[in-house]
């Protein structure tokens, strides 16, 4: 790049060696918590998820959110 | 305003609540969703992004906007150092060039400022589960943004309740199986769940939430050092961590357990072993 311009690309590989191991070594954990599943999903505007295709749209709590929306379930 | 339109192999979903934009503003939308689609798909031969990819087109026929992409992804990828990387990984068009990982949430930042500029203030945009608010859902009510359980389809694991300007994307594989691939070693990468990211660009939180699924655990300390950007992950076993500054509404962030071991080491050392020699 120059000046924030491109000027010319490499579509390239990288290589595997990326020290592994001596990463694994020094690792500091984030302490993990249980979290309580929020139970229904009336409450929410809106979802945030896993990119899904246009089938698994069809199954998702955004698509059911978009239909009660739609339906004027919920207020503008 | 309210509406759904299939586009980028996903459901957008656009929600207005206030003011209503003028009339054109949705169609301005839609033509400019289409527009990025023709021009970046890597499902489609035809894209400038594919062409691109197999040496049809070179860096002086790029139209600003590809370019602008391209550039951008390779800062996002110094600034993950190398677990978002547009080059690295192969596209469905079978190049290694896939920016789809950015490309999708800076379309949707894009899409949100045609709508402020035709008059929309309090909106929502949900483009495939990567969202952009802008406002409130109503006067004095923040948005409320669940992030779905990874591992339960109908559950939500957390309720954000944000307003303002914000972006929230979240990478994960329940949907399209274990399609993301750590570029630095090729491989698919597996180490948590689910890894959610906001902060003020949608663009660059889609590249970061990308980045901190291939990170796994480790993208808690890696986000820290990225101002203006938190990330909330949940592993296998459904359990959660999150960084420092994310608003989990419930619980103080997490402790580091390397990090506070040695810190509790240092500290229940006597004072004579923490003198440093010759002292």
């Amino acid at each position: 790049m120059q000046d924030g311009r491109l000027v010319a690309v490499a579509i390239v590989q990288y290589p595997n060696d990326d020290g592994k191991s001596v990463r694994i070594n020094q690792r500091a954990l984030p302490e993990l918590q249980s979290e309580a599943l929020a139970a229904q999903s009336a409450d929410v505007d809106t979802v945030s998820g896993a990119t899904y295709t246009s089938d698994g749209y069809v199954r998702s709590l955004q698509s059911a959110l978009d239909a009660a929306r739609a339906a004027g379930a919920i207020a503008a | 305003m309210h509406h759904v339109e299939q586009v980028m192999g996903m459901a957008v979903s656009i929600d207005v609540r206030s003011p209503a934009p003028c009339d054109s503003a949705l169609a301005d939308v839609l033509s400019w969703l289409h527009h990025v689609d023709a021009t970046f798909s890597t499902y489609r031969d035809d894209s400038d992004v594919s062409r691109f990819g197999r040496g049809e087109l070179g860096v002086a026929d790029l139209s600003r906007d590809v370019e602008d992409v391209l550039v951008r992804c390779i800062e996002l990828t110094e600034q993950t150092a190398g677990a978002f990387d547009a080059f690295a990984v192969p596209a469905p068009n079978g190049t290694m060039l896939d920016p789809s990982g950015f490309v999708k949430g800076w379309s949707i930042e894009r899409a949100a400022v045609i709508l402020e500029t035709a008059g929309a203030a309090n909106f929502c945009i949900n483009a495939g589960g990567d969202i952009a608010v802008r406002g409130e859902s109503m006067p004095g009510t923040s948005w409320k943004v669940g992030i779905r359980h990874p591992a339960q389809a109908d559950k939500l694991a957390l309720v954000l309740e944000v307003r303002g300007s914000l972006g929230v994307a979240t990478s994960a594989t329940y949907e399209r199986g274990a399609h993301i691939v750590d570029p630095r070693t090729g491989t698919p990468t597996t180490e948590v769940a689910s890894a959610t990211v906001i902060g003020p660009d949608l663009g660059t939180a889609d590249a970061f939430a990308t980045a901190a699924f291939v990170l796994g655990l480790d993208a808690i300390e890696w986000i820290e050092t990225q101002p203006g950007y938190h990330a909330y992950l949940i592993t296998h076993d459904g359990r959660t961590c999150w960084s420092a500054d994310f608003p989990h509404p419930a619980k103080a962030p997490p402790r580091f357990s390397n990090r506070d071991d040695h810190r509790s080491l240092a500290q229940s050392r006597s004072p004579q072993s923490s003198r440093s020699p010759g002292s």
